[in-house]
């Protein structure tokens, strides 16, 4: 009988369920299986092989993309952490209204396309771009920088794109954090910078331990901005599961794709392992 | 103290001029007379707009772009709240894995999400449209289906049971009390599931043909393949016009503090 | 009472969430036209056992019926009850009078009926005119005679109350008991009222059900309940009692000696046989106060407070500490002092003996 009552519920998540299922997780599975086949060139995929994998392993220009984008990632999420979490701290701090604004300002941006973004760091970065023009303006510069097309351009249209995730996800954990814990910390004789070192910081660590997460899963698959601003010499991981596809090396493609996404949980799992956010569930107000 | 003050005043600054600044050139941009980028603009104009509009390639993407996401935003907004419905009341580990997979678009990367889709869509023989239709529904769907969960989650139970109580079965009970009072978090998610289609690069880039092309994927062939022509700076402004109207329906409808909340 | 009189009847029911059992073997039967109270602290498995009633939880095990049918696997929008719950769970998108109407709405009554339904309904909790407004418009207790109107207009077999009167500050409380109680009299409407306040179960009620554990310890009418409570548990719970430990030393048809820290007391109703440990349960208002050379229990007294009608103190007996509630108008009430040293005694009938666990 409960099975019965319960039936109509089942025919809700039915929808979604097989949608989920049809079109992301067998999907996923499919993209697997044809990881584990060789290039060719007239199939989607030839016969049982682990070739993509082990060019992966053994190509040492694979490995260098994958150092850089690594280190691309690290870097954008220093940065992203270092600026971002006196902004998050700063919004937490300001009244409800002012706050709503402040991360409304942060979220806008967000809502635009990336290929957006993208075209205004290059509008600003070009060769006829807004700083160039002006730095030639003042006689500063003999010709235009190259300033485009570069790593830093990568790491900068990046944590364009990724500062306000890093810096909403901590922002609401301060801003929903019980001042009571660090007045209690002060009535214990904490000053404001051990309050903030032993007390804030550590709470705030599911804030940080998502802003990071978030982040960094979206550097690695960030390909337009990559493109734009990074052109052909700053290309990352993601850069070559794209070329593959477009030269139609669907198990290359494939194997690329799972490579990332075994980056992603490794360092997914080491962001976790060193923020460790578990360890302050429940101090939410 | 100050030293402290001044580095955190350094970084919001630099937090606001990073995420601001390529926005606002932009839009500056667009409206500018001249036949090539000069920042700022010596004066004002619409020729860009005027241009987006007569190029059929820019204007067909709009439209496509359009299209797309008014449908994909409908299909995820079904979906989502269908699975909030189910879920919102549900504990145990089938319920943890459930949510687990609704919301994994949320953080999966989305590239990988278009290359799988294509192979199959390959196999399959799937043509353009739905084939992204069903991608931006599939990304779409953990955002209409987070907003609706937590509007479910701030709705008292007894209300539901109350209505069961008066003679109302599960379904009046569904229609006549839970979507009245949780509409504006399903119409919220809708319109951040439009937002998002709208915007979407990583699976769009391999899901879109010749003559189906969303607005971004033009943006993104224009920079890539005929530089930067003023016409894509109209296109941008496009869409972050659209968008501010789209945040201002939300605010009007679920107010500030729920779009910040939501996201 | 024949069978056609009980509205409610669980039947062995049993619930158990995972491996927390909530409600254990509960059976029991409400009369037509009665006020049932669950009393118990929280997490006894009253509102388990009302949510039971209401078909909002399936029990794990035996049978719920109302008014002779088994409504088991009855969903709950087909079984005849409503219920007014502790938040009042008004529709806040409806008006008064469409919420009041939500009822009559589902079972098909036409429109005009309704709102002759509705406005009698509303006249009944002297809410007439409130019909256009909406909840966040009315105080705490006019959302809770909404609430109550919503509930009866319909007519139900049962009313379901959980914890109505919780939100209501102290005054409102009492006045709604009075004015709860009236218009289930008037209506002859038979309800369920799941409460921890003892005052309220006692007061509101034709039959009080006292839960522990997920089990019903004793039911009763009020008076039994309190004066005669068959456990330890519900002597402790509804009011405060003294318990004295002792050992049954001569017994008689009219009842028994015991002997309470070196001093004997005479108790009427004891079942326990010579020799026996028992423990006595003695209301604080039973206890009586003599001067150091009256008869009875010598102590001390350790603290006297003050509250009001009537004045506390606390004392230090050869048993243990020893509470006695008297009226402030009660003549030397006031006179006694920390220190004065004083005999307690009780009446035979005063007092409820238990066998010790």
């Amino acid at each position: 009988m409960t099975g019965r009552r319960e039936l109509w519920r089942w025919g809700l998540v039915a929808p979604p369920l097989v949608i989920s299922v049809a079109l992301f997780v067998g999907p996923l599975a499919y993209l697997f299986y044809v990881s584990l086949h060789e290039v060719s060139p007239s199939e989607l995929y030839g016969s049982w092989s682990l070739a993509s994998y082990a060019a992966i392993a053994a190509d040492p220009f694979y490995l260098l993309i994958i150092r850089r984008t690594l280190v691309t990632a690290l870097a954008v999420l220093a940065l992203a952490l270092v600026i971002g979490y006196p902004v998050a701290y700063w919004i937490a701090k300001l009244p409800a209204r002012a706050r709503s604004l402040a991360l409304l300002a942060l979220l806008f941006p967000l809502m635009v396309s990336n290929v957006v973004r993208a075209y205004g760091w290059a509008a600003i970065l070009g060769r006829r771009g807004v700083i160039n023009t002006a730095l030639g303006g003042l006689g500063l510069t003999d010709g235009p920088l190259g300033l485009l097309y570069s790593p830093e351009a990568v790491v900068l249209g990046l944590l364009t794109i990724l500062l306000p995730y890093m810096v909403i996800s901590i922002a609401n954990v301060l801003a929903s954090l019980d001042p009571r814990y660090a007045e209690a910390a002060q009535a214990l004789g904490a000053g404001p910078i051990r309050t903030f070192i032993h007390v804030t910081l550590p709470l705030s660590a599911p804030g940080v331990a998502s802003g990071l997460l978030l982040v960094f899963l979206l550097t690695l698959s960030a390909y337009v901005t990559i493109a734009v601003l990074g052109g052909p010499q700053s290309k990352l991981l993601v850069s070559l599961v794209y070329d593959s596809v477009v030269s139609f090396h669907w198990p290359q493609a494939a194997a690329l794709a799972f490579t990332l996404l075994a980056i992603a949980l490794a360092v997914s799992g080491a962001i976790m392992a060193v923020v460790r956010p578990g360890r302050v569930q429940g101090g939410r107000r | 103290m100050s030293v402290a003050r001044l580095a955190r005043a350094a970084a919001i600054t630099v937090a606001y001029v990073l995420i601001v600044a390529p926005i606002a050139v932009v839009v500056v941009t667009a409206f500018s007379p001249t036949d090539f980028f000069v920042f700022p603009p010596p004066g004002l104009s619409l020729r860009w707009f005027v241009e987006f509009f007569r190029l059929d390639n820019m204007r067909g993407a709009f439209l496509f772009s359009l299209e797309v996401a008014l449908i994909a935003a409908t299909v995820a907004s079904v979906l989502g709240t269908a699975g909030a419905l189910f879920l919102a009341r549900r504990r145990g580990a089938f319920a943890t894995v459930l949510q687990g997979l609704f919301l994994a678009p949320l953080v999966f990367p989305t590239i990988i999400l278009g290359l799988a889709l294509l192979l199959l869509y390959k196999s399959v023989g799937m043509p353009v449209l739905p084939g992204l239709l069903f991608a931006h529904a599939v990304v779409g769907m953990p955002y209409s289906f987070r907003t609706t969960l937590a509007g479910l989650q701030g709705l008292d139970p007894a209300l539901e049971e109350a209505g069961q109580s008066l003679g109302a079965g599960p379904l009046r009970t569904l229609a006549l009390i839970t979507l009245p009072l949780i509409w504006p978090s399903v119409l919220s998610g809708w319109l951040f599931a439009f937002i998002v289609s709208f915007g979407e690069l990583n699976t769009a880039l391999f899901l879109t043909g010749p003559g189906q092309t969303t607005l971004p994927i033009e943006i993104f062939s224009y920079l890539q393949f005929q530089g930067s022509q003023l016409v894509i700076a109209a296109a941008s402004a496009l869409q972050v016009g659209l968008i501010i109207l789209m945040v201002a329906g939300i605010e009007r409808i679920v107010g500030i503090a729920r779009i910040v909340r939501a996201r | 009472m024949t069978g056609d009189d009980i509205d409610v009847r669980l039947a062995g029911v049993t619930k158990t969430f995972g491996a927390v059992a909530a409600v254990r073997d509960v059976s029991l039967e409400i009369p037509r036209g009665s006020i049932f109270s669950l009393l118990g602290p929280s997490g006894c498995g009253k509102t388990t056992t009302l949510r039971l009633i209401a078909g909002f939880e399936q029990p794990t095990q035996g049978q719920v019926y109302i008014r002779g049918r088994d409504v088991t696997d009855v969903p709950p929008y087909r079984r005849d009850f409503s219920i007014v719950f502790q938040s009042y769970a008004l529709f806040p998108h409806l008006t008064v009078a469409e919420n009041v109407g939500f009822g009559p709405r589902m079972r098909g009554v036409g429109r005009a009926v309704r709102g002759r339904e509705v406005a009698e309904a509303l006249a009944l909790v002297k809410l007439a005119g409130y019909e256009a407004r909406y909840p966040r418009e009315l105080s705490g207790g006019q959302q809770q005679r909404v609430a109550l109107a919503r509930a009866i207009v319909v007519r139900p077999a049962v009313l379901l109350l959980d914890e109505p009167l919780g939100a209501l500050d102290k005054m409102l409380r009492e006045e709604m008991q009075v004015e709860l109680r009236q218009l289930q009299q008037r209506l002859g409407i038979t309800a369920v009222f799941v409460t921890h306040d003892q005052e309220e179960a006692l007061t509101l009620s034709d039959h009080v059900a006292v839960m522990r554990d997920g089990r019903i310890e004793q039911v009763g009418a009020p008076r039994a309940i309190y004066e005669r409570p068959d456990t330890e548990f519900v002597a402790g719970f509804l009011g405060a009692s003294n318990f004295f430990d002792g050992v049954v030393v001569a017994r008689d048809t009219a009842g028994a000696e015991i002997e309470v820290a070196g001093w004997r007391v005479r108790m009427a109703d004891v079942t326990a046989a010579v020799g026996a440990q028992v423990r006595i349960a003695v209301r604080p208002e039973r206890m009586r106060l003599g001067g150091p050379d009256a008869p009875g229990q010598p102590a001390t007294v350790r603290e006297i407070v003050y509250r009001g009608s009537t004045i506390h103190y606390y004392l230090d007996g050869a048993a243990g500490p020893i509470l006695v509630h008297r009226q402030n108008a009660e003549p030397g009430a006031a006179e006694l002092r920390p220190g004065d040293r004083v005999r307690c005694r009780w009446a035979p009938e005063s007092g409820v003996v238990f066998a010790p666990k």
